[in-house]
């Protein structure tokens, strides 16, 4: 894998977080200067607890964006899920974005055949589940089969990661080797999922209600569940005795935090003040116009970036015909302008997409040149498929009117505003989008109507972009596509990392440029806001690490 | 007495048969079943875990076996299984429902008070500017929405002042607050009602009668004018139960507190099918239960519906 282009980004990301530390420590120094009359004793110590040594102890509050009650480990590809289990549940392998590669975790070594059908994962010793159950071959072999296989007892689904999971079996007592049906070589990737914790056998015995409750779900993670309130708060406690961070973590121990207190916090018009009022230490979902205001107030903006994920986007449904023509849905891509997308719905915390995937991600291919917006040619393309405007400036062929709906859920703070630029962008070449976006009720009925012609999403691409856009039933486009699904197949069966770069690239390509699937807009990244005291880092997939986190005393 | 009673609550499982009905009436109307909706949310779900999943919920039957068996089972008092949750729609409901009645009660509690207070103030105030003042109070309460009195109450309290937490944390404020912007809005009908009707009641001769042998003012309102105006207020009183359950799914989720309000909220959004039956049928047998009571504490007010209870509704009368 090359890691060349991953390697640079974390830099950059401290670079863009720099500015902002300085920020909040400049006013945490101006503050404690005005407050101990001209002595910089104050900021001189609020300095070095900040670069020094991590704080032990405290409850370190964190406020999520709505109450969850389906804590499920297969179905976790929502934050709200993802970021509670990340700290409940560890995984097999791990994405290290610094390094861009997998790394040890529960695996202490992982291997594959050359032609990816067979994986063999050597389980770290002395690992155990909160219950106390060992977390041994055995117990990996008992989660991979939930996973490759489902739960039928518990009527749990198959992890759509793990599609091509055949059987695994444990050999020379230590070691699981998982054999595929047919080759995936995105099948280590898949492991390093949240969504692939590993559980308590004992919890693989529950019945659907039991697995999917927090307070029953037993993990081997540095937290463990202690306490929970129904929609208002889970309580995590640490695990004393955690001696298995992934390799390379900065803790290799336990949790320095004692606590972890899990809120939710639907209005977003609190978001900010709940930071600034040190009521929470962190955040997530923080609307891009309250990030000046809490940065300027001595507190944190942190953008997580969803390195695991696709940039968000306007998935296209060609059911109903009238983008059937690729040259429509090219013109659309084309008539997004998404610099002023980022000069004014986004913020600095964003980056504009340059393809499906994050920039940082593996095998990232820049488009960003063939994105370039071009309303000109969008109205020649538009003309050479057969729509022509008509006396209310919206194109239309043969009697239909090239009117488009949106839907999405609310989840993002700033999809609502993005599609409402989208919208005017794209009258200006004779397009009428009907935005729907963040109205969760119609998306319940839209996600699977084909009718409904874009979907705006990101997902989690652990198993890369074929189980996002292969399946008929994929809610991205909602179609097969057999050239497609033809390339995706090729992919998961490259033999060298070489090649499955080229053909990860390939993908990318048809996706956005070729086929104009997916009209990308800016990179998935998850805005948090955290108070001067906290330090916390974020996995690749956005979910705070609350392991590593700590706070300062005071 | 006795039939009185027992017509009552005839009309009261009537209802509620009914309101059932049509919930599952209505769950058939709409374009998808609830297990695609539900599955759809997790990637994508092969036609064969569908199908399974729909057997095993009896979605595969046809309507009226699923109506009748979903009838038998609430009967038994099985109410089914929450699909988004996992858990049986009387637990996921059990678990919020005693910190709804909390809210919902307390504000129902204060907005009464409320409400009395503001029209035996209007009434008894010897200023003009004051009555005129106070009568124009309700009809701001119902005008000002709910979710933005509470969120600038929150902004002010909490994040200005500092004086409470954003969060449920078991303060009194915490619990007072979301109570009294939910007891404004909901003491607004009550109060207006009641005014209206005491005021038709001081125009009786024999509030004169009272005045002419000495009774002092207050003596007038509490003994015998708010007595004879009451009825009315009950009524809407009663009718408030639907928006005090409207109110709390906007409290509820302006103050970040767990309730059914909020367990509506995702139950509909995410429309998990189970939970809304659930819910409607909780709410129906709320509403139900408490204008039941409402009518039975009519005669006790007022012994002259008894009397004319085979003529219809009693609250014809005091209309």
């Amino acid at each position: 894998m090359d890691t060349n282009e991953t390697r640079t980004s974390p830099s950059r990301a401290a670079t863009k977080r720099r500015p902002l530390a300085v920020l909040a420590l400049l006013s945490a120094a101006a503050l404690a200067l005005s407050a101990c009359g001209g002595s910089t004793g104050g900021a001189a110590a609020g300095q070095s607890a900040r670069d020094g040594a991590p704080v032990q102890g405290g409850t370190f509050v964190f406020a999520e964006v709505t109450p969850i009650n389906n804590f499920q480990t297969q179905a976790a590809r929502f934050y709200e899920k993802a970021n509670v289990l990340n700290s409940v549940l560890d995984r097999l392998t791990y994405f290290d974005a610094e390094k861009g590669q997998l790394v040890p975790w529960i695996a202490s070594k992982f291997t594959a055949s050359e032609d990816q059908t067979k994986f063999t994962f050597t389980i770290r010793p002395g690992v155990t589940f909160s219950d106390g159950t060992p977390l041994d071959a055995a117990a990996v072999q008992a989660n991979l089969d939930a996973l490759g296989k489902g739960i039928e007892s518990a009527k749990i689904q198959p992890n759509v990661d793990f599609s091509a999971y055949k059987s695994s079996q444990v050999i020379g007592g230590d070691q699981v080797e998982v054999t595929l049906s047919s080759p995936d070589a995105n099948f280590l990737r898949a492991t390093s999922s949240v969504t692939a914790g590993l559980v308590s056998p004992k919890t693989l015995t529950l019945d659907n209600a039991g697995q999917s409750a927090i307070a029953k779900i037993s993990g081997s993670g540095p937290f463990a569940f202690e306490s929970e309130k129904a929609d208002e708060e889970v309580v995590l406690a640490k695990r004393a005795d955690y001696a298995w961070a992934p390799e390379g973590a900065p803790n290799q121990g336990a949790a320095y935090l004692d606590k972890v207190v899990v809120k939710y916090l639907p209005e977003v018009a609190h978001r900010a003040g709940a930071v600034q009022t040190g009521q929470v230490d962190l955040v997530r979902g923080l609307q891009p116009a309250d990030e000046t205001t809490l940065a300027g107030s001595g507190n944190q903006v942190l953008p997580a970036k969803g390195i695991d994920l696709t940039s968000n986007m306007a998935a296209v449904r060609i059911g109903n015909g009238k983008l059937a023509d690729a040259k429509v849905r090219q013109a659309l891509q084309l008539g997004i302008d998404r610099q002023s997308l980022k000069d004014t719905v986004l913020s600095d915390s964003y980056e504009l997409a340059g393809s499906i995937l994050n920039r940082e991600a593996p095998d990232f291919v820049d488009l960003s040149a063939e994105l370039a917006y071009n309303p000109d040619k969008s109205k020649s393309l538009l003309e050479e498929a057969g729509w022509v405007p008509g006396a209310d400036g919206i194109r239309a062929k043969d009697g239909q009117k090239l009117e488009v709906t949106v839907t999405s859920s609310n989840n993002s703070v700033v999809i609502k505003p993005a599609f409402e630029l989208i919208e005017q962008q794209w009258r200006e070449i004779g397009v009428k989008l009907v935005n729907r976006a963040a109205d969760n009720t119609f998306l319940a009925t839209a996600m699977k109507d084909p009718n409904v012609e874009f979907f705006g999403t990101r997902q989690f691409v652990y198993g890369g972009l074929g189980p996002v856009f292969g399946p008929a039933t994929n809610t991205q486009t909602l179609n097969a596509d057999q050239q497609l699904n033809a390339l995706f197949a090729a992919e998961r069966a490259a033999t060298s990392s070489a090649k499955h770069k080229e053909l990860v690239s390939d993908e990318q390509r048809a996706l956005v440029v070729d086929q104009a699937l997916a009209l990308v807009l800016w990179d998935e990244v998850q805005v948090y806001g955290a108070n001067a005291k906290a330090h916390v880092d974020f996995t690749s997939g956005t979910a705070p690490i609350f392991q590593g986190a700590w706070k300062n005393s005071k | 007495m006795g039939l009185y009673v027992a017509r009552r609550l005839g009309q009261a499982l009537l209802v509620i048969w009914l309101a059932y009905t049509l919930v599952f009436l209505a769950v058939q109307l709409l374009p998808s079943d609830p297990v695609t909706i539900f599955l759809s949310t997790d990637a994508a779900a092969d036609q064969a875990t569908v199908d399974a999943m729909k057997a095993q919920y009896g979605y595969d039957q046809p309507l009226l076996v699923q109506y009748f068996s979903q009838l038998g089972q609430l009967l038994r008092g099985d109410v089914g299984y929450s699909l988004a949750s996992g858990q049986s729609v009387a637990t996921r409901i059990g678990a919020v429902a005693g910190s709804t009645l909390a809210l919902a009660s307390s504000a129902f509690v204060a907005a009464v008070v409320l409400a009395v207070a503001l029209v035996a103030a209007a009434v008894l105030t010897r200023s003009n500017l004051l009555k005129r003042l106070i009568t124009n109070l309700p009809p701001l309460f119902a005008a000002v929405p709910v979710f933005w009195l509470g969120l600038v109450l929150l902004q002010l309290l909490s994040i200005q002042l500092g004086v409470m937490s954003l969060f449920p944390d078991g303060s009194f404020a915490s619990l007072a607050v979301p109570v009294l912007v939910l007891a404004l809005y909901v003491s607004a009908p009550m109060a207006q009602v009641l005014l209206k009707s005491i005021t038709h009641v001081y125009e009786q001769p024999f509030i004169d009668v009272l005045r002419a042998k000495g009774a002092s003012p207050a003596w007038i309102f509490y003994r015998h004018a708010l007595k004879n105006a009451a009825g009315p207020a009950m009524t809407i009183a009663g009718i408030t139960v639907g928006t005090l359950l409207a109110g709390s799914v906007i409290t509820e989720t302006v103050f970040a507190r767990s309730g059914l309000g909020s367990v509506v909220l995702q139950a509909v959004t995410v429309q998990d099918v189970p939970l809304v039956q659930g819910l409607v049928l909780l709410t129906a047998s709320a509403f139900v239960a408490v204008n039941l009571i409402v009518d039975l504490l009519y005669p006790l007010l007022d012994p002259r519906i008894l009397k004319s209870s085979a003529a219809g509704s009693p609250r014809a009368l005091t209309a």
